[in-house]
């Protein structure tokens, strides 16, 4: 499955990249597709069976959504944003 | 997913708002300043009476359109989304110093664009130090740095800065005596098109950049972080067609709107120096901030109220940079103002250090 994440901080797309590739789960960071969201920050784009890289999301997570043939489906966002 | 089809939209919406920009000054506006966040921000405080400039006093309604127009299409779109609470006081510090570096160089980056297409080379000197500012920013970003999360907001947060446009546009429209205009002749805030049509280009503008993104700060940003170009295009193509207009309407107008060189450009300076230190000041607070002074507008518009204290934060600078002489001028830039845009510097880098590498939080 691919799934996109996005994040309040640079750093925590970076961050997140390191723990999906820690995984052997392809990564990669890019910024936000329009399409998914109007803010103009970074996001990384991963490859996995499950969504979450780690036993829990990390706090600089916003959303992380899984891309399907229909469009985006989001599988976590973070309380309150 | 529709990375073309995402470059093509921001090449026509740059090439749309070249053209804008290029007509607003056919219009009336001063010459290569169709649009400049930074001075039209600074004409509405003077307008307002924040600061006593009296040659620079105007409520421009590209700014009242920018927002609006933002406002509408994110509205429409169900894009619109109240939100905020990520270091306000800092971005609000921020936003004051990015003016007092676009006051050095005597525009905002949209409008460097802008002087370029109009043959001014001084802003060579502030494209340099825009970029250096920018690769400064970006390596603060790769070290860590950030503002922290944003939260959910009720929905009047988010709405608050659209309506204080609107209050803005009756204002205009009825011109109390409290509200401040430059007389005719008396200055750059005596220059403007028909409220009708600045409003107009301003509703589009904002409208355009809200759908693409265009942001001056995050073109840079994006090619040096993801080799990613999209962004930079709008950057690019609004110099493209803004040139080309330049060039035709001085062909045919008996006006001037394009003239190759340094000296005598309107509204600008010769000091190469400054005009890249105001600068470097300027895309090293926008990179912090997420985006260029457009771009908070645009952001404003959607809701963030982060970016409507961060545009506070410019018209207090603004402000500021004119009652206490810190603003250059076509002569130059002040004493005042080189000290200030040094105290930016070291502000701007203090507040990105801090953000970078200390980690502690405060504890309830």
């Amino acid at each position: 499955m691919t799934y996109i994440a996005t994040f309040y901080s640079h750093f925590g797309a970076m961050h997140f990249k390191k723990q999906c590739e820690a995984r052997k789960m392809t990564a990669r960071i890019m910024p936000v597709p329009r399409d998914l969201s109007s803010s103009c920050g970074t996001c990384v784009r991963y490859e996995g069976e499950e969504p979450c890289p780690s036993d829990t999301w990390s706090d600089e997570v916003e959303q992380a959504v899984e891309v399907t043939a229909q469009g985006y489906r989001t599988v976590y966002r973070a309380e309150n944003s | 997913m529709g990375l073309k089809k995402g470059k093509t939209e921001i090449l026509v919406a740059g090439l749309v708002i070249g053209i804008i920009a290029a007509l607003l000054v056919l219009f009336g506006n001063p010459v290569n300043m169709g649009f400049c966040i930074a001075c039209f921000l600074r004409d509405t405080a003077g307008a307002l009476g924040l600061h006593q400039a009296a040659n620079v006093q105007y409520i421009r309604p590209e700014i009242i359109g920018l927002v609006l127009g933002s406002f509408l299409l994110a509205t429409f779109r169900k894009e619109f989304s109240p939100k905020g609470g990520s270091a306000p006081l800092t971005r609000f510090v921020l936003g004051f110093f990015v003016m007092i570096g676009c006051l050095m160089f005597l525009g905002c980056p949209f409008r460097m664009i802008l002087r370029l297409a109009g043959g001014d080379l001084n802003a060579v000197f502030g494209m340099v130090g825009f970029v250096c500012g920018i690769l400064l920013g970006v390596f603060f970003l790769t070290k860590g740095y950030s503002l922290k999360r944003t939260y959910q907001l009720p929905a009047l947060e988010g709405r608050l800065l659209p309506i204080i446009q609107v209050v803005l546009l009756v204002l205009l429209i009825a011109a109390p005596v409290f509200i401040h205009f430059t007389e005719a002749g008396g200055g750059p805030g005596a220059l403007h098109a028909p409220i009708i049509i600045s409003l107009a280009a301003g509703l589009i503008v904002g409208a355009l950049a809200q759908k693409t993104r265009l942001c001056m700060v995050g073109g840079i940003r994006d090619v040096v972080l993801f080799r990613e170009w999209k962004l930079l295009i709008g950057f690019v193509a609004i110099f493209v067609s803004a040139l080309v207009c330049n060039l035709i309407f001085t062909a045919a107008t008996d006006g001037t709107y394009f003239t190759l060189g340094f000296a005598g450009q309107p509204v600008a300076h010769t000091d190469g120096l400054w005009n890249a230190l105001g600068m470097l000041l300027t895309g090293f607070g926008c990179v912090l901030l997420g985006g260029c002074p457009l771009r908070q507008l645009v952001l404003s518009g959607e809701g963030n109220t982060d970016s409507a204290i961060t545009v506070i934060g410019l018209v207090a600078g603004a402000a500021f940079a004119h009652n206490f002489g810190l603003a250059s001028s076509g002569e130059g830039p002040t004493a005042n103002g080189k000290i200030a845009v040094v105290i930016g510097i070291v502000v701007v880098a203090l507040i990105a250090c801090f953000n970078t590498f200390r980690k502690d939080t405060a504890k309830a």
